[in-house]
């Protein structure tokens, strides 16, 4: 052990160093890391295994929520609605459509909120994946994309539980999943953004949950059409991500496919890429102390 | 010893780690402060001191877990800060917490692990089986990791580190809070690893961990290195060979009397007075006037060359 420097000039914070012998190439050590792909499949493949493990408590949830909503509605309100269509649909098509991200977004908002929160400060599960081959941004997308696939999964259940009633039924609702997916993008994307900010007290979450996601459940057209609010609420509506994600989904449910529709697409799209790519950055000088 | 397939990391005699006045500050504390050494393949290097001293964090900068704010830094020759996968594929990290995933059973937990190092399900069960026996795992393939003992997940976590086949081994506290028989084990198994090759870096309290396993040894306090060589050699050549260690600091003033004109040197710490003398007839004689259970008389070791390096225990609060 020597205490005097391997480098030349004393300059701190300078990692400019002279090449080493074999140079700062794959080869010095000839062992790769895995590539990107491999790296985040992993990531997400963990959050499955770990999540299926208790596949039917984990499972309970998605099928029976809708199905109890459904019953208390159609059971308790099936006389108010009859003969009011909304948006040209049955009330309970309606709603019924919009319930199948109501789920999404729950699911992906609590893994990503809670769930991330937890790994990160009390089980410690990036800091063994951290001292694994792996970069804190594979950590994150393989967390985005593993909420949106618990998107697609509980947007599934509810369909299922929607069509054994005998709503929607449609061939094109059969592509549900895949909004459900994207809805998880959405809302995991903006709750590791959320997560980066809630440094030491979980309790804070309650006002993302309480404070912005409550709202978007009432007031972004799962209960009623965005178009009956009054002019501020519903240009504010118009703002908020889950009204275009509802908005898409009926297209997907009951083909009445518009120009507002690939707004819907973009705006979710570059709402994941945008909101992702910031709370990836900001958790990422969490994770690197 | 598991037998792997013919390690790909590059091998020569150039040190593993080569750290040259590395600092970390956060905000206006400085973690570490210009900490200088360099890790020859196939040896172990310690880092010693009380908590706070800046080891951990010191570990977290050399695999990529932690930023530097100044210094130079390579691992295999590659700058952590810049490529921390390189450094991540060839080195092995047991952090100072278990983090096991609680759910699933051992097995499970170290498939999962394979993954990260990219390794295919078959060579992945096959080390998996190899390194679970390695670390006398063997019969606890399929039970949860709630059912393990504190010296049973500690000793997984060690076999999931070498999924990778690393060529550098980094341990955070490896023993704390473990029995003397686990120490034993992890001890034995850290050794056979570093004669076959593996370069080992460990953080630890213990200056009989120090003294098992490490070749040479660094002593922090602050962030600084206070001391730093061969654990051995420290001890033989920075401080007398005996130790009288006594309980009651009351007697100090009777003890330094009977100590004048000979070759004894005193400290005091933690409520506990040492007299410090090459010749053990010395110590004998003051120990003369002290009642059995109030003192010890032993040889000197680690502990006692870190508080003539800082001036306190090393067990110090801090």
């Amino acid at each position: 052990m020597h205490s005097d420097g391997f480098h030349a000039q004393d300059t701190p914070g300078d990692t400019a160093l002279p090449p080493h012998p074999a140079g700062p190439s794959h080869t010095a050590t000839g062992r790769l890391a895995p590539s990107w792909r491999q790296r985040i499949f992993a990531v997400w493949f963990r959050h499955m295994r770990v999540y299926t493990k208790n596949l039917i408590a984990n499972g309970f949830p998605p099928f029976f929520e809708p199905l109890l909503f459904l019953v208390a509605m159609g059971v308790g309100f099936s006389g108010a609605f009859s003969g009011k269509p909304v948006e040209g649909l049955p009330f309970l098509d309606f709603l019924a459509s919009g319930l199948i991200l109501t789920s999404a977004m729950y699911t992906s908002a609590f893994e990503c909120s809670y769930g991330t929160f937890i790994r990160l400060n009390y089980d410690k599960t990036y800091d063994s994946m951290l001292a694994a081959p792996l970069l804190p941004r594979d950590i994150l997308i393989g967390e985005i994309l593993w909420a949106g696939t618990k998107g697609a999964f509980f947007s599934s259940a509810v369909l299922s539980v929607i069509s054994v009633f005998g709503m929607i039924g449609t061939a094109g609702s059969l592509l549900s999943p895949l909004v459900g997916f994207i809805t998880g993008l959405v809302f995991a994307s903006a709750s590791l953004l959320v997560t980066s900010f809630v440094r030491y007290n979980i309790d804070h979450f309650n006002f993302y949950f309480t404070g912005f996601l409550s709202p978007l459940f009432f007031f972004c057209g799962i209960l009623f059409p965005v178009s009956q609010l009054p002019a501020p609420l519903s240009s504010i509506a118009e703002a908020l991500p889950l009204t275009h994600l509802v908005r898409l989904e009926r297209a997907v449910c009951f083909g009445n496919w518009g120009p507002e529709h690939v707004w819907a697409l973009v705006y979710a799209l570059v709402f994941v890429l945008a909101v992702g790519w910031l709370a990836i950055r900001r958790l990422e000088k969490q994770l690197i102390d | 010893m598991p037998r792997f397939p013919a390690y790909i990391c590059r091998m020569n005699t150039d040190p593993v780690i080569k750290a040259y006045a590395i600092t970390k500050r956060y905000g206006t504390l400085t973690a570490v402060d210009g900490l200088s050494f360099q890790v020859p393949p196939g040896t172990c290097l310690g880092l010693l001191g009380p908590n706070g001293a800046g080891k951990t964090t010191m570990m977290k900068i050399i695999y990529g877990k932690g930023r530097r704010s100044g210094g130079d830094l390579q691992v295999f020759g590659y700058d952590p800060g810049r490529h921390a996968l390189d450094v991540k594929a060839c080195t092995g990290v047991v952090p100072q917490e278990d983090s096991l995933d609680a759910e699933l059973d051992v097995r499970s937990n170290m498939r999962l692990y394979a993954r990260f190092y990219g390794i295919n399900r078959q060579v992945a069960d096959k080390r998996i089986e190899e390194l679970l026996s390695f670390m006398e795992l063997g019969d606890k393939n399929t039970a949860r990791i709630r059912e393990l003992s504190g010296g049973m997940k500690r000793r997984l976590v060690i076999a999931r580190a070498l999924l990778g086949n690393p060529r550098l081994l980094i341990l955070d506290e490896p023993t704390t809070g473990l029995d003397p028989q686990v120490r034993h084990l992890i001890w034995d198994r850290l050794r056979k690893l570093r004669s076959s090759g593996t370069t080992i870096l460990l953080t630890t309290h213990y200056m009989d961990e120090a003294y098992q396993l490490c070749d040479s040894l660094i002593i922090m306090d602050h962030g600084k290195a206070v001391l730093e060589g061969n654990p051995r050699e420290l001890v033989e050549k920075g401080i007398e060979r005996y130790a009288l260690q006594v309980f009651d600091q009351e007697t100090g003033p009777d003890l330094r009397t009977r100590a004048t004109d000979r070759a004894i040197r005193f400290e005091e710490a933690g409520g506990m007075l040492y007299a410090y003398a090459d010749r053990l007839g010395d110590l004998e004689d003051l120990a003369g006037i002290l009642t059995a259970r109030d003192y010890v008389l032993r040889q000197t070791n680690l502990e006692d060359l870190f508080l003539r390096a800082t001036g306190k225990g090393l067990n110090d609060a801090q």
